[in-house]
């Protein structure tokens, strides 16, 4: 145990100490990042207490593997990359188990999203921040796991169609398939919520 | 798609001035380009803001606990430099060399060692001098005295008694 005052330390100060095997260093890390965490996890499952075992299940593994952390990125993008993995082994258990929906079916079948009517105003615009976040949850939670997964590495995680297909195991194609038709499906959900508002 | 592809930034740039100008000439193009347009920056700045529904202290408990059944964790450690690699292997092998060769000489001189060590101490001791005949010799070199025990039956009973002798 240093005498290293954990809450002042900067996260490389906190990940260095956590590494020598200073759990409380490691703790102050849960601490501090464990919302941002168990956010992603839930963007990507859409059910609580799925994702509050798979942000834990993250940070266990985060702590196994810190070895191998080498500070290319931040410690937090790090962490995200491990969630999100284990979010996407999760997702494919649970697709086995679940026979398809009629999204998908529509999606194979391939151009339900080309029909899709083109919503010409912007349905988000005038809304306050907290209310657009509100819409948006909403929206993403009516999405098939396939659809909001791409959508969220695309726009939360900014990564590209190259890496998304890498991360989730598909082909690029099926990528731009997929955040085409979650993109289309998102505008006409969010432009029915004005509506009804 | 490619019009997906050109709002990410995922076109070359000769396709992408194409599409460019496809959607300045198509309406519904530019129509669609606008929707997708639209939903993305609403994604961009709405990111639902979620805290993690059970304490701290809980959360870290359940975590806590799996470390600690997992442990020994396999954080890796610095490579070793020479001085600690000398420290880590040779140490140990000179300390384990030395105790093999210390055991070797005392098991060698025991005898000798035990014998000086004894009249060097001018300690008492006690030697069973004939191995038969039931007698022991008491010998103490500081106070000059030298006892002999003698065993033998007497009026033909089957107890064993001892009388001492003092011999100065």
């Amino acid at each position: 145990m240093s005498g290293m005052n954990y809450s002042a330390s900067a996260d490389d100060a906190l990940v260095k100490a956590a590494r020598q095997g200073e759990l409380a260093a490691f703790e102050e890390l849960v601490f501090r990042h464990r919302d941002q965490i168990y956010a992603r996890a839930f963007s990507m499952t859409r059910h609580e207490e799925d994702a509050v075992d798979l942000s834990q299940e993250a940070w266990i593994k985060g702590w196994q593997r810190l070895g191998q952390f080498q500070g290319d990125s931040s410690f937090t993008t790090w962490m995200t990359r491990i969630v999100i993995n284990l979010c996407l082994d999760h997702l494919r258990k649970q697709r086995r188990h679940r026979t398809d929906s009629i999204e998908e079916l529509d999606e194979d079948s391939g151009g339900v999203e080309r029909q899709m009517p083109v919503v010409t105003v912007n349905p988000t615009a005038g809304l306050e921040r907290a209310e657009l976040r509100k819409k948006i949850d909403g929206a993403l939670g009516q999405l098939t796991a396939e659809h909001h997964t791409v959508l969220v590495l695309h726009e939360f995680e900014d990564m590209d169609y190259k890496t998304i297909a890498k991360t989730v195991g598909c082909s690029m194609g099926t990528v731009m398939s997929r955040l085409f038709y979650a993109r289309r499906k998102m505008a006409a959900l969010l432009a029915d919520v004005r509506k009804e508002s | 798609m490619k019009l997906q592809a050109f709002l990410d930034g995922e076109l070359p740039a000769r396709e992408a001035r194409e599409i460019l100008t496809w959607t300045q000439r198509d309406r519904e193009a530019s129509s669609l380009l606008a929707e997708l347009r639209n939903t993305r920056q609403a994604l961009a700045k709405s990111e639902p803001h979620l805290s993690l529904p059970e304490s701290r202290e809980f959360f870290w408990s359940k975590i806590e606990r799996e470390i600690q059944r997992l442990e020994p964790h396999p954080v890796a450690a610095p490579p070793p430099s020479g001085f600690a690699a000398l420290r880590r292997w040779f140490f140990p092998a000179a300390a384990v060399s030395a105790l093999v060769i210390a055991g070797m000489i005392a098991y060698f001189q025991a005898p000798t060692a035990a014998v000086q060590t004894v009249a060097d101490a001018d300690a008492p001791t006690v030697e069973t001098t004939l191995a038969n005949s039931d007698a022991t010799t008491y010998r103490d070199a500081s106070e000059g005295t030298t006892l002999v025990l003698f065993s033998y039956a007497v009026d033909n009973s089957p107890v064993k008694n001892k009388k001492p002798t003092a011999i100065n």
